[in-house]
């Protein structure tokens, strides 16, 4: 019984993180209908970059994880900017396009960092709580704490505020918000800076979990994509429940079937995809192209 | 459907494929057909594999270093016979599909011999192409599996994992008088030989793991499999893992509680396991390593000094090993007068040498040393257990 909860208690920190992971596929997708497959390689360089800020230049863990997050937010912008010519012309030069980024974003990670990668300590010093015998450490209930704060602003933003009301439109119909005076461009480019900057914080968190190298994006972006995808592409609140519900999942796989749990993980995601395409929160999905 | 252009995209790219492999082909042809092997005059040429890039190039690094160290003392000597040593570093990537694809390209290449790699799957990846092509391999991969290859051209510049374990499991259950030991290693060749030369060293004194958990290669968190050896108490916690994975196991594990101490063979002894780790968390492990440091030996000092003159770094294990391994095939071609194939493997297995692990004396499986001695990280450093 304590061993089941200890399982679910690492399995929960780390679905947080697939869940903001999840979140930048879905915000991207639903304003532009494009999945950017460079994200996980963003969260990737957010990580490197918040290690830097926090490891070598010994700014406060938080307030490196603000300049991670601003860094790959820029990111984002000149992203969408070189995207921007093919947007409701080419669609698929646009999605190759977000891949080689990809690429490029890891070449340009092992030229600044290297090729071995580093351990980051963790920014909590205090002992793990021990409640009934079940460890939890300081800095994944932070992790937790991080990932909620993010998913209610992001919803408050989305449906509350002017220009998030506004990108719900484009991504209703652009052409008639262009005809309203919402500017697409501006807009897409809102999305794949927000996109980015969540991209940033999941892999900023994750670093001292987990351990940050060039191929932090490829172990990320797998889990946050399926995660994306068994809540709902497009759907914030499937992001939330698909990463949770993957991190868990990952975390109870390792422990009854070892060395094949990536393969039982996946296994039990595609059942799932298959019993229900459009997964959890399933919405229409948008095509522009 | 409403997109003609589409079935025709693959065709300019195959037309792109094409003329990319001619151009290859083209400007090797002449490579080739100049240097034959075991050519009497120039260069002598030796491959050296290993992961440049990617989480074990910190691994590939230490043995290219090492490799280089050898090398460039025995062209500073002259070379052999008048003739120059010419290295070619290649990167592997701790890829064995890579490893295989670079066997092919040192064998049309003409390489006389091939050190590395440091990583035991993919040396085993490569060994079918290079018993086939005659390249004798001197490799610092110490899993079991490779002296399993039964490859004449295939020699271990360290001990196998059964050497390091067996004196490991010797040491953890009758000097220390451990019982209840707990076993975490991953699925891939290297953490795979660990296990079961552990697995069986502890058997044959008696011991049983109490918890014997499996992850893999490429895992970063292992909550799962620490929460079960947790709720075993062990006195003792074995790794069968490379130097990074192990040392993100270390500092899980004292997150969650996990007091006792860790044991493990060369990765354990490493710089980087210990700063992965971090200091605190690694204080008391139990290495088993041919290698424990640089003070060791008149012969070891005088080696790290060289490798601190060459790279301003501290020498470990891996670079000893690879300097040991280089000399060992720099050794055996001056003994054969530059001989290739089956004869420069012949020439190797008959060579004796004082390394800086050890005494040398190859044996028909390729391995060379058979004995470690048990080190302690004290302090964040290694030292002799007294």
């Amino acid at each position: 019984m304590q061993d089941t909860f200890q399982t679910l208690v690492s399995g929960l920190s780390l679905g947080a993180v697939y869940a903001l992971v999840a979140m930048g596929f879905s915000l991207v997708y639903r304003t532009m209908g494009l999945v950017n497959f460079a994200h996980a390689d963003i969260a990737m360089i957010g990580a490197y970059a918040a290690s830097t800020f926090y490891l070598t230049s010994e700014l406060p863990f938080a307030v490196a994880m603000i300049v991670a997050i601003l860094v790959t937010g820029a990111i984002g912008l000149v992203i969408e900017r070189v995207l921007r010519p093919l947007e409701n012309k080419d669609f698929d030069l646009m999605l190759i396009g977000t891949i080689g980024f990809g690429i490029v974003l890891q070449a340009v990670a092992i030229l600044i960092w290297g090729t071995t990668g580093r351990a980051v300590p963790s920014p909590l010093a205090s002992a793990p709580l021990d409640v009934f015998g079940i460890r939890i450490r300081t800095y994944d209930l932070l992790v937790m704490g991080v990932a909620a704060l993010a998913v209610v602003a992001l919803g408050f933003f989305l449906s509350r505020t002017k220009r998030g009301a506004a990108m719900q439109a484009v991504a209703m119909d652009h052409e008639a918000a262009t005809a309203v005076g919402i500017d697409v461009g501006r807009s897409n480019a809102l999305a794949f800076a927000i996109g980015a900057g969540l991209a940033a914080l999941a892999g900023g968190l994750v670093g001292p979990m987990l351990y940050v190298d060039a191929s932090l994006g490829g172990a990320l972006g797998i889990k946050g994509f399926a995660a994306a995808m068994l809540g709902g592409f497009g759907s914030i609140n499937g992001a939330v429940v698909g990463g949770i519900a993957i991190g868990v999942l990952d975390s109870y796989a390792a422990g009854h079937f070892q060395g094949y749990s990536v393969l039982v993980t996946f296994l039990v995601f595609t059942v799932a995809i298959m019993i229900r395409p459009t997964g959890i929160f399933g919405e229409r999905t948008v095509s522009r192209a | 459907m409403n997109r003609p252009a589409r079935p025709l995209a693959p065709r300019p790219l195959l037309v792109g494929a094409l003329v990319l492999g001619a151009a290859v082909t083209a400007c090797s042809a002449p490579g080739d057909s100049a240097e034959k092997a075991g050519s009497d005059s120039g260069p002598i040429k030796i491959a050296i594999v290993d992961a440049r890039s990617g989480q074990l190039s910190s691994l590939g690094d230490w043995e290219y270093k090492g490799a280089k160290l050898a090398i460039d003392e025995w062209n500073k000597k002259g070379g052999i016979d008048g003739r120059t040593i010419q290295m070619k570093s290649f990167d592997d990537q701790g890829d064995p599909t890579t490893g295989t694809n670079l066997a092919r390209k040192i064998a049309s290449e003409k390489y006389i011999a091939m050190i590395g790699t440091a990583e035991s799957a993919v040396t085993i990846a490569m060994a079918p192409v290079l018993k086939q092509s005659e390249i004798p391999n001197i490799t610092s991969g110490q899993a079991d599996a490779l002296v399993a290859q039964k490859s004449p051209f295939l020699f271990l510049n360290g001990p196998t994992s059964t050497t390091y374990d067996s004196t490991l499991a010797k040491f953890l259950v009758e000097d220390q008088g451990f019982k209840k030991i707990a076993m975490i290693s991953n699925n891939g060749s290297f953490g795979k030989g660990e296990h079961d030369a552990f697995a069986k060293a502890a058997g044959e004194l008696g011991v049983t793991p109490v918890s014997d958990q499996v992850v893999t290669t490429d895992q970063k968190d292992f909550s799962a499999a620490l929460t079960k050896i947790r709720a075993a108490k062990p006195e003792v916690v074995f790794i069968g893992s490379e130097e990074v994975e192990a040392g993100l196991i270390v500092k899980q594990a004292r997150d969650l509680g996990i007091d006792a101490p860790f044991a493990g063979a060369a990765p354990q002894g490493t710089p980087v396991f210990i700063e992965t780790a971090g200091k605190k968390a690694v204080e008391g492990t139990f290495v088993s390593s041919p290698y424990l440091s640089n003070e060791i030996s008149p012969a070891a000092q005088k080696f790290a000094a060289a490798y601190k003159a060459a790279y301003g770094e501290e020498a470990e294990l891996h670079g000893a090993k690879a300097y040991d391994g280089t000399n060992i095939v720099l050794t055996a071609l001056k003994n054969s007068k530059v001989a290739t194939g089956k004869k420069l493997a012949d020439a190797i297995r008959a060579t004796r040498y004082e390394g800086l692990l050890g005494d040398f004396e190859f044996g028909e499986d390729g391995v060379g040393i058979t004995k470690t001695t048990i080190g302690v990280i004290r302090d964040g450093k290694l030292v002799e257990h007294k």
